[in-house]
């Protein structure tokens, strides 16, 4: 009895739901074995964790706006970097570009702070944040365009020479040092808390910050950009083929750097709400934003309406599995690392499920069962721009590889 | 003996997807016989090939070798049977010498290449009458030199049924003619062929039997000698085509495009396109012929703004093209439509829509900041209904089209264009009959309101019969400028291989220079101000 693979050409909407709710579930229920062998009652422990600890809680407003201070620089970089990956350029130098712009946006709160008032503050904060870190993200770009560099391993390695100038900056005592507190004999970030804050709406006891809504703008914004300018059309020729871009007479070098820049400047951008909010710099400001905005954005599909959904789970994750790890002082909050990763794993392992359906051999009805079933799914045709990265690289294979994995098929079987 | 089968296939299918490759196909090969397959794009000829190499496995039927049920698995199982395949596209390593090539797929050959390879693969090679070096490199080879190595590898480990995919397409006429008296002496040999090709003659011309398929079904198996190629194409098709290309005349305009002594880099450097002349008028179309890959990508690129030339001087409607943006020539009305091996990788971004593919050329000239898609709609459903383009709507990537309706796609985009120069390199590559018919009838239409066409052909039956002139190119070079009712296939096929030079011929008419150029003319008027 052996088995083969089938490509899909289409799977209904309701069918993908179905499949990623499965991948997820498994994901929380292998979390749930681990759970138990260190005997924390699993149902307790998610239980917390989705609900943020907000139940029965006096101070939930305070969780919160907790929960929304990670959800915005994680959304914005997760958008920024899927303008980049739509056209093939693979930024995964997200740490770096948001270290430099956070680095931008104290030097503004700390310097001019106390001089100017507050709105023109955080206006230049925001401009010298998102000026630098493109800036920054547009070496790989300028390097990639200029010499053919590979702009993986370029944005990989600014990564490290932005984070260690943070360190340089965090550790160093020194009288230029600006950045850290005069008083203080150990080396300890200064607080621009007092002169610099982020207006936020009160409402109630909930305050919600105004970086919340130009997150949601410039969320829209980008949508729009992608879908229905010029430039958006432009990212996505050169990023399906360079060859045609250049055939239709767009200026691909221009158009790669323009991208690049937007998309570092929008990372800049999340690193000064960040600090603009936090009204301190730290070692750790980035809190992996540049990591996990990536898988965002491959979760989301680069689908911009997407990352909203995607990275509203995975802060949720986040700031859940902190909350429960004061209570479960048995599991520490990396435990959320772990089934980030698992949920990442299966979600992309139901991924061949919508894109394969898995035919025995030699039964013929139920064969064609399923060959009706794909028949009429094609019928609702639904054409997702979304996945196309994904399908791309299966294009790709050549045909060698598609022998092997044939054949290994019919081993498996 | 005599009646037994060397291959038999019986009730085949494989799907792919919602895609139905093949449907219960039955085919059979004599031992010692040439079948010939046919089919159009797309009716599952290579697919089934494929299973019987091994590539794929049915999903249903059986395979029967020399009367006996065959299980193939894998290309390994399928060598064991005796059963070999020459790709479409070869399979060769180009750093690798002719020998080491063979060598290299030989189970037990041991870590120590020996000296004794090269006598071997020679004394094969001698035993079928190929020439072949077997130290030389396969990247020192022409086209035919790499095919016949594919072929002196299938017999090498013992091949008894040879399957050819495609093999005439990157021949010329005279290779074309030594590659059939190989197939013949093969077959004295008893060995069974199976030749696929698009090419009705070859068929005539080569096979015992033709076995045709069509979107995916099995139709007949059918004697050569008792058949015609209108009939064959029938049976392709599913009904009566007519297979004549009308060349009409038409008033002719001055040159439009002028190419003066143009000489243009390859990518390695080399010399491309070197010191070539010729204009196209009006209300013609110029075929340009060669083997594949003498220049004929660069001299489009050059054309169309996207590779730089070496020197030499380009001319449109008297203005100079040299040195202008890709966007530049392109609103000089010279629009390029080139079809490479892969179809898609100039000219289409393959994984958005035909609405945007639409809009690939113009969507710069839409108001604002935003892309006009509802033009770009308007424009795909005028293309996907004057040509036929079987797509389940506009919004469909363009990936997922077959190969001849994204051509029709690319091609249609640079008609909707309103050029009025046209350049199309391989529209009909791979295209079947009626589908090809379809694009030489748009060029023409195209000729007749006044466009000039170059047209870089591969099939010289097609560019006689379609073209008005034909430019010859060999390694770069032009090897005479010919009337398409006056010339041959044998003399193009001579010219081609640089066998024949006719650049001489008329001393008082250097080639490719027009009596009326408008290029004189700006110079002439230089010099009396």
């Amino acid at each position: 009895m052996g088995f083969h693979i089938v490509k899909r050409t289409n799977c209904p909407i309701w069918k993908k739901i179905i499949f990623y709710l499965i991948a997820i579930f498994s994901a929380l229920a292998i979390g749930g074995i681990v759970l138990s062998c260190i005997n924390v009652n699993p149902f307790e422990y998610y239980g917390k964790m989705f609900t943020l600890g907000t139940v029965g809680n006096k101070i939930a407003y305070k969780t919160f706006i907790n929960y929304f201070n990670e959800l915005v620089p994680l959304t914005l970089t997760a958008i920024a970097l899927s303008l980049a990956f739509k056209m093939k350029f693979w930024n995964i130098g997200g740490e770096g570009q948001f270290i430099i712009g956070a680095i931008s946006a104290t030097t503004v709160a700390l310097l001019l702070g106390p001089k100017l008032p507050t709105p023109i503050t955080i206006i230049l904060m925001c401009l010298a944040a998102m000026v630098f870190a493109g800036l920054y993200g547009l070496i790989a770009a300028a390097l990639k365009v200029k010499f053919g560099t590979n702009e993986t391993l370029m944005t990989l390695m600014l990564n490290y020479i932005a984070l260690y100038l943070l360190y340089f900056i965090g550790e160093t005592k020194a009288d230029w040092n600006f950045f850290l507190q005069t008083e203080s004999a150990r080396p300890v970030f200064e607080s621009f808390s007092d002169a610099v804050a982020f207006p936020a709406i009160r409402m109630g006891k909930f305050e919600l910050n105004i970086s919340v809504i130009l997150t949601v703008l410039i969320g829209v914004l980008v949508y729009v950009y992608l879908k229905k300018t010029k430039h958006g059309y432009e990212i996505n020729v050169v990023g399906d083929s360079t060859g045609t871009a250049k055939y239709a007479g767009m200026k691909v070098n221009k158009i790669v750097l323009r991208t690049v820049f937007i998309s570092a400047a929008l990372i800049g951008l999340a690193s000064a709400f960040k600090v603009g909010t936090a009204g301190v710099l730290s070692t750790a400001i980035t809190n992996d934003v540049g990591w996990t905005g990536i898988i965002v954005a491959w979760l989301a599909q680069l689908s911009t309406p997407m990352i909203f959904v995607v990275s509203s789970l995975i802060s949720l994750l986040q700031c859940g599995s902190e909350v429960a790890a004061s209570t479960f002082s048995r599991v520490d909050s990396s435990f959320a690392n772990m089934l980030q990763g698992l949920i990442l794993f299966l979600v992309l392992a139901a991924d061949f499920f919508i894109r394969f359906s898995i035919v025995r051999n030699k039964k013929d009805e139920k064969k064609e069962a399923v060959i009706s079933e794909v028949k009429t799914a094609e019928n609702e045709l639904l054409y997702d721009t979304d996945d196309i990265i994904v399908e791309q690289t299966e294009e790709e294979k050549t045909e060698e590889e598609k022998t092997e994995e044939e054949k290994g098929e019919t081993d498996n079987g | 003996m005599d009646n037994q089968y060397a291959i038999e296939m019986r009730g085949i299918s494989k799907t792919f997807g919602s895609i139905q490759a093949n449907k219960d196909i039955n085919l059979n090969v004599r031992q010692g016989e040439i079948l010939a397959l046919l089919g159009e794009n797309g009716s599952g000829k290579t697919t089934l090939m494929n299973m019987l190499s091994g590539i794929y496995t049915p999903d249903k039927g059986s395979i029967y070798v020399n009367g006996k049920i065959a299980e193939i698995r894998s290309p390994e199982d399928s060598k064991r049977y005796g059963i070999g395949m020459v790709h479409q596209h070869f399979k060769l390593v180009d750093a690798f010498s002719a020998a080491d090539n063979i060598w290299m797929g030989k189970e037990k050959a041991g870590f120590v290449l020996r000296k004794k390879r090269y006598a071997q693969i020679e004394e094969i090679a001698s035993k079928f009458g190929f020439e072949i070096d077997p130290k030389k490199k396969v990247y020192d080879m022409a086209v035919s030199e790499k095919q016949t190595l594919e072929i002196i590898k299938v017999l090498y480990y013992g091949a008894n049924v040879i399957v050819l995919d495609e093999p005439t397409a990157v021949l010329t006429v005279q290779e074309i003619d030594k590659l059939f008296n190989v197939l013949r002496r093969m077959k004295e040999e008893g060995h069974s062929i199976i030749i696929i090709t698009h090419k009705l003659n070859e068929v005539m011309s080569i096979s015992d039997r033709v076995a045709i398929l069509r979107k995916g079904e099995y139709i007949t198996t059918v004697n050569t000698a008792e058949t015609s190629e209108q009939e064959l194409t029938e049976w392709m098709v599913g009904r009566k085509v007519d297979l004549n290309i009308n060349r009409t005349v038409v008033e002719k305009t001055r040159p439009l495009l002028e190419v003066r002594e143009l000489t243009i880099k390859s990518d390695e450097g080399s010399v491309a396109i070197d010191n070539v002349s010729f204009y196209i008028r009006g209300g013609e179309i110029l075929g340009v012929a060669g083997i594949a890959g003498c220049g004929q990508k660069e001299l489009c690129e050059a054309i169309s703004g996207l590779r730089p030339i070496s020197s030499g001087k380009m001319i449109h409607k008297g203005d100079n093209i040299v040195g202008l943006s890709p966007k530049a020539i392109m609103e000089k009305g010279i629009h390029m439509s080139f079809i490479p091996e892969d179809r898609l990788g100039m000219g289409l971004a393959p994984s958005m829509s035909i609405t945007d593919n639409m809009l690939l050329k113009k969507y710069r000239n839409a108001k604002g900041p935003f892309v006009d898609r509802a033009q770009g709609r308007t424009d795909a459903e005028q293309v996907i209904k004057e040509l036929g383009v079987v797509t389940p709507s506009s919004e469909t990537p363009v990936r997922r089209l077959s190969g001849g309706n994204v051509q029709k796609v690319l091609l249609g985009r640079e008609i909707k264009a309103a050029p009025n120069v046209l350049i199309t390199a391989y529209p009909v590559r791979g295209l079947d009959i009626n589908s090809s018919y379809m694009i030489y009838d748009i060029l023409n239409e195209q000729k007749k309101s006044g466009v000039g066409v170059l047209f870089i052909g591969e099939d010289l039956d097609v560019m006689i019969a379609l073209c008005d002139k034909i430019l010859v190119l060999c390694h770069g070079r032009v090897m005479g400028v010919v009337h398409a009712h006056k010339t041959s296939k044998e003399e193009l096929g001579l010219m081609m291989t640089g066998a024949l030079d006719l650049t001489d011929k008329h001393e008082d008419k250097p080639v490719g220079i027009a009596k009326d150029s408008l290029m004189d003319e700006q110079k002439d008027a230089k010099e009396v101000e």
